[in-house]
């Protein structure tokens, strides 16, 4: 059965590797956004993290969360992580050039709620339009209501 | 009855052809219609579901229904269609699949033409046909439809030589290529004597008139109904008919070649005739109810790598049986044969499936 | 590669201004065809034999069209399974070309951005054709109506026959409203506007 990895002890050695920030919950790490991309690095080649299963964004009223599930396929293991980016110029590292699985998903976070991921090879709308204004999935979204004739 | 030319009928030549020909054209056309009918049924109930059955007592009047409102459609021709070709293209798949049933003794003499190269002239125009699917899907300026006419060619081309290898084996076996002359020759109907240059012969000419397992060329999931696509209302109508005077000329010429076309005890031949016609369209459409339809590479793979050596063997056995034992009494020569067909086919099977695994490893 | 690039750029902003089009297009309901419903036409038409005979040709072989979006299809699905057969009206030919199908099931939820291609698809059917709206993404958007990607009802891109409300509606529903497009069609005319 797939297990998870152990948070805080993971948390120590990237404290040790790369600085200050890393902060571990009983079932999530939580990254640092400037350390994003080394960390992810790391990840994928010393742990051996091989399957990039998801990203997703949550809005929260002060701060963007970003969470990622990262697999290791080979030792079967499931683990959480979570980037805090501000609301404000959300911006945040892209992993598509670490994980080729990231591309698209990347482009449906930018899609629908606005958060920029650098160095994404092509970042730009993916289940919208390009000409939609706005970003959706965000708690202040005030589209236009078409239940009506308007 | 004897259908041959009687001296004292007035304009003996030019009747006899009317009349034979308004009886073939009539008999096409109803074997359509029943065609038809007993397709969607038959498959329906193959499916364990009901076919049609509101249009009509059991739904006989379905393909009426389906006629009339496709003959009242809008006809669309595409801006960027080549407009000759798109015209012309039905009509050019159509009228094929009538020349070949010319030659088709339907009775003891009710065939419109008589030739004495009846087998060549039905692989020569069975191509024919084909080409005016190509063209049809090359018209119409639309993607799919080109696709789904190369692909038409290719298995074409790839079966056309299997199924003369085995009309060849047929001729060989009764000396003459006329028709009349083989429905002749089969006291015993040659299922028997050439059980696997019937084998061939079915499949090729499964794959000749478009039918599952061999109907990639409109498979609907993968090309949008593949060379009909931009085609409606008459044009169409041309199309679709064609795709079941297709069948009823391929149950034919099983019938004629392999079952003894009208030779039959007590009914009158045309009644055999439909029978065993009728007879054959109902594994057509056993088959496709129940297979699966082939990717274009299975189909030519077949074709090229197991339909033509099998069909090279049968041309091999059937010299050898008529230059050295020509005289062999049935009991022998019909179970051996069939035999020897089974052997050749498992052996070849296990051949080509060792060296596949072989070239896939 | 930097020209793929470039080309999918320009094709991406054709397809967005034709949704936005599209979208400023569909602002109020394309008004259901009732035509046939004209009392003071009625009474001044006689039906024929030959509007009889066309009718029932029509209607005992209605071909969908192989376009549906959502989860009606699975609906659609089963009634044209063994139990619910709607081969048994003729229908069981899904024709994958709209060239030649007489009919547009509406089944699922519209986005936006599908939008274009069904009123493509519509467009591309020959006359005569009718659309069934099935199911309530179709009738007016379902729970969807207020998002701002969907579009609230079929009818803002093609004209509807016949609405089968329902989420999904059961197969015996569906059956229900291919029987009453067949009672609208009988009564349809060759000199009548539709």
């Amino acid at each position: 059965m797939t297990t998870t990895i152990d948070y805080k002890d993971l948390a120590v050695r990237l404290q040790e590797q790369f600085g200050e920030g890393f902060t571990a919950s009983t079932d999530c790490l939580e990254v640092p956004p400037n350390l994003v991309a080394k960390a992810a690095e790391y990840i994928k080649n010393m742990l051996d993290f091989n399957y990039f299963d998801m990203v997703t964004a949550a809005d929260y009223p002060d701060r963007f969360e970003l969470i990622y599930r990262l697999q290791s396929l080979s030792h079967n293991v499931l683990a959480t992580f979570k980037v805090i980016c501000s609301r404000e110029n959300p911006s945040v590292p892209s992993l598509a050039n670490l994980w080729l699985g990231a591309s698209l998903q990347e482009r449906e976070i930018y899609d629908l709620f606005g958060i920029e991921f650098s160095g994404h090879p092509n970042l730009k709308r993916i289940v919208l339009w390009d000409d939609f204004e706005g970003y959706p999935l965000r708690k202040d979204f005030k589209g236009k209501v078409y239940g009506t004739a308007n | 009855m004897d259908w041959s030319i009687s001296p004292d009928w007035p304009g003996n030549f030019w009747l006899r052809l009317i009349i034979i020909a308004v009886i073939l054209i009539a008999f096409v056309m109803s074997s359509v219609i029943m065609f038809i009918w007993m397709e969607r049924r038959v498959i329906a109930r193959i499916q364990s579901r009901l076919g049609p059955n509101r249009a009509g007592p059991f739904g006989l009047l379905q393909a009426f229904a389906d006629t009339i409102k496709i003959l009242t459609k809008e006809d669309i021709v595409p801006t960027l269609a080549d407009k000759v070709l798109f015209w012309a293209a039905p009509a050019i798949a159509f009228v094929p699949t009538l020349m070949i049933m010319a030659v088709i003794p339907l009775m003891n003499g009710l065939q419109l033409a008589d030739l004495n190269v009846g087998v060549l002239y039905i692989a020569a125009i069975s191509a024919v046909s084909a080409i005016g699917i190509f063209l049809s899907g090359i018209a119409g300026n639309n993607k799919y439809s080109l696709v789904g006419a190369i692909r038409e060619i290719a298995q074409l081309i790839s079966f056309e030589i299997p199924m003369v290898l085995a009309l060849a084996g047929l001729v060989i076996a009764c000396g003459s290529m006329s028709l009349s002359k083989i429905v002749e020759a089969q006291s015993i109907p040659f299922i028997l004597l050439q059980p696997l240059g019937f084998v061939i012969f079915m499949v090729a000419i499964l794959a000749e008139i478009n039918r599952t397992p061999f109907d990639l060329v409109e498979a609907d999931s993968e090309l949008t109904c593949g060379f009909n696509t931009e085609y409606s209302g008459m044009k169409f109508a041309l199309l679709y008919l064609t795709e079941y005077s297709e069948a009823v000329v391929g149950s034919a010429l099983i019938t004629a070649f392999f079952l003894g076309a009208w030779r039959g005890p007590i009914l009158p031949g045309i009644l055999w005739f439909t029978i065993k016609m009728f007879a054959v369209f109902m594994f057509i459409l056993w088959l496709r109810g129940t297979l699966p339809r082939l990717r274009i590479d299975q189909s030519m793979r077949l074709a090229w790598k197991g339909l033509l050596p099998l069909s090279m063997f049968n041309l091999f056995i059937v010299s050898l049986q008529t230059v050295f034992f020509p005289d062999l009494a049935l009991w022998i020569s019909i179970p051996a044969y069939i035999i020897i067909s089974v052997i050749i086919i498992i052996l070849w099977a296990m051949f080509m499936r060792k060296e596949r695994q072989s070239s896939n490893a | 590669m930097e020209i793929d690039r470039i080309l999918s750029a320009e094709i991406e902003s054709r397809e967005s201004a034709g949704i936005e089009a599209l979208r400023a297009a569909s602002q109020h309901p394309i008004p259901d065809p009732d035509g046939w419903l004209d009392e003071q036409i009625k009474r001044n038409m006689l039906f024929t034999t030959v509007d009889a005979a066309l009718n029932w040709a029509r209607k005992t072989s209605l071909w969908p069209v192989t376009a549906f979006t959502a989860c009606c299809t699975f609906e659609f699905i089963g009634a044209s399974s063994a139990r619910f057969d709607i081969a048994r009206f003729g229908m069981e030919v899904l024709r994958a070309s709209p060239r030649q199908a007489d009919l547009l099931v509406c089944a699922g939820t519209l986005t936006w951005k599908m939008a274009p291609q069904i009123k493509r698809l519509y467009d591309q059917m020959a006359e005569p054709k009718w659309v069934i709206a099935m199911g309530a993404c179709a009738i007016s958007g379902g729970i969807f109506c207020d998002s701002y990607s969907v579009v609230p009802g079929y009818n803002r891109i093609v004209p509807v026959d016949v609405y089968i409300p329902g989420c999904p509606p059961r197969p015996e529903t569906l059956l229900a409203g291919i029987e009453t497009l067949r009672h609208k069609i009988e009564k349809e005319s060759i000199s009548k506007p539709r």
